[in-house]
């Protein structure tokens, strides 16, 4: 490693899972579009259409509604997920709290109010409004974020099926009437209930199975009836 | 964060919007040219999908601009255009004629078309 800049390689070691994921999502993001266009531009051909080159593509309806209609329900899934294990738990899984602690639990434990430490956060330092607000900023960020992406899942389906509708010789149809479509929730409850037993499955398999060093596992040694350990 | 989201959702359906607004005069002008009683049978075909000449000139078993003279295209006001990404739909007195975007701009994949009701239209004229 000679030659690599010390600083640079401590921020790169540092944030090493968000760049990973996040160039895995630029690269998936990329294979998305590229097989896209190729599934359409099939599609044009056998229809004696002309093909779309890549750029019209990833601007189009059709690609943006495949984007918003798996992005919203990803944040739908831990909207519900932060909200949920702060009232819920599952005896023995690494995903939960011991049974017992359900609840927002009280500020000496959760370290705000009086309890408020020098390396606390500065809205929890502030007090007020801006506390009770940060308590609760990750599911309202994540809830923020699936209204938005669902809003946008909603508008870009509705102007994909008006094309496809003309494309057909149907009429075009309202906003509203897109809303009363079976396209419109079907899209949405196919990406709903694949989000729903990802995070159920996640929080089951979680108390009898362990990945030794993954803080998402239980120690590799810990009973199955051990609830919140990590390791 | 939240709002840089806002602001690029609403940038997006801005340029879907927004694009469709654009092509909607690129719409009129094509299909009033298609249906105006001057042209010619040869400036209509010309007017047309590939794929919808093709369909034309095989089912007459003629060339497009012999076969095109036998559709009804009584041409009129236009009194409706929806643009929706690639494809579009006009409303010129009595008819309804499709289109779809192409390299060499708009051109009309369906005309004399009837409405059915939940089906599709009833069209004399289009592709496959």
């Amino acid at each position: 490693m000679s030659g690599v800049d010390e600083t640079a390689y401590g921020f790169l070691r540092n944030n090493a899972l968000s760049l990973v994921f996040g160039g895995l999502f630029l690269a998936t993001l990329g294979g998305q579009a590229v097989s896209g266009v190729a599934q359409v531009n099939a599609e044009q051909r056998a229809e004696g259409l002309e093909p779309m080159a890549l750029l019209d593509y990833v601007t189009s309806s059709s690609f943006m509604v495949d984007v918003m209609e798996n992005w919203q329900s990803e944040y739908l899934q831990f909207f519900l997920y932060v909200f949920a294990t702060a009232w819920l738990v599952q005896k023995g899984s690494s995903e939960s709290k011991e049974p017992g602690q359900e609840g927002t639990e009280s500020d000496r434990e959760q370290q705000v109010g009086r309890h408020a430490t020098e390396g606390s956060p500065a809205w929890v330092r502030a007090g007020g409004w801006r506390t009770t607000i940060f308590s609760r900023s990750l599911g309202l960020v994540m809830g923020g974020l699936f209204l938005l992406t669902w809003s946008a899942s909603a508008v870009t389906g509705w102007v994909a099926y008006n094309s496809d509708q003309l494309g057909q010789r149907q009429d075009a149809v309202t906003f509203a009437g897109y809303l009363g479509e079976a396209d419109f929730w079907n899209r949405s409850f196919q990406n709903w209930q694949s989000e729903m037993l990802a995070v159920g499955s996640m929080a089951i398999f979680a108390v009898y199975l362990r990945q030794r060093g993954s803080p998402e596992s239980k120690p590799v040694g810990a009973p199955h009836a051990d609830t919140g350990a990590t390791g | 964060m939240r709002g840089t989201v806002a602001v690029l959702v609403g940038a997006g359906a801005l340029a879907l919007t927004g694009c469709a607004a654009a092509s909607e005069d690129d719409v009129r002008v094509v299909v009033t040219a298609f249906e105006d009683p001057g042209g010619t049978p040869e400036e209509r075909c010309e007017l047309l999908a590939p794929a919808t000449r093709a369909a034309l000139e095989s089912e007459a078993a003629s060339a497009c601009a012999d076969a095109i003279t036998d559709v009804p295209l009584p041409g009129g006001a236009v009194t409706a255009v929806e643009v929706w990404g690639g494809d579009a739909q006009v409303r010129i007195g009595r008819d309804v004629v499709f289109l779809t975007e192409t390299g060499s701009g708009w051109r009309v994949t369906a005309a004399a078309c009837e409405p059915r009701g939940e089906l599709p239209y009833d069209c004399e004229l289009e592709g496959p």
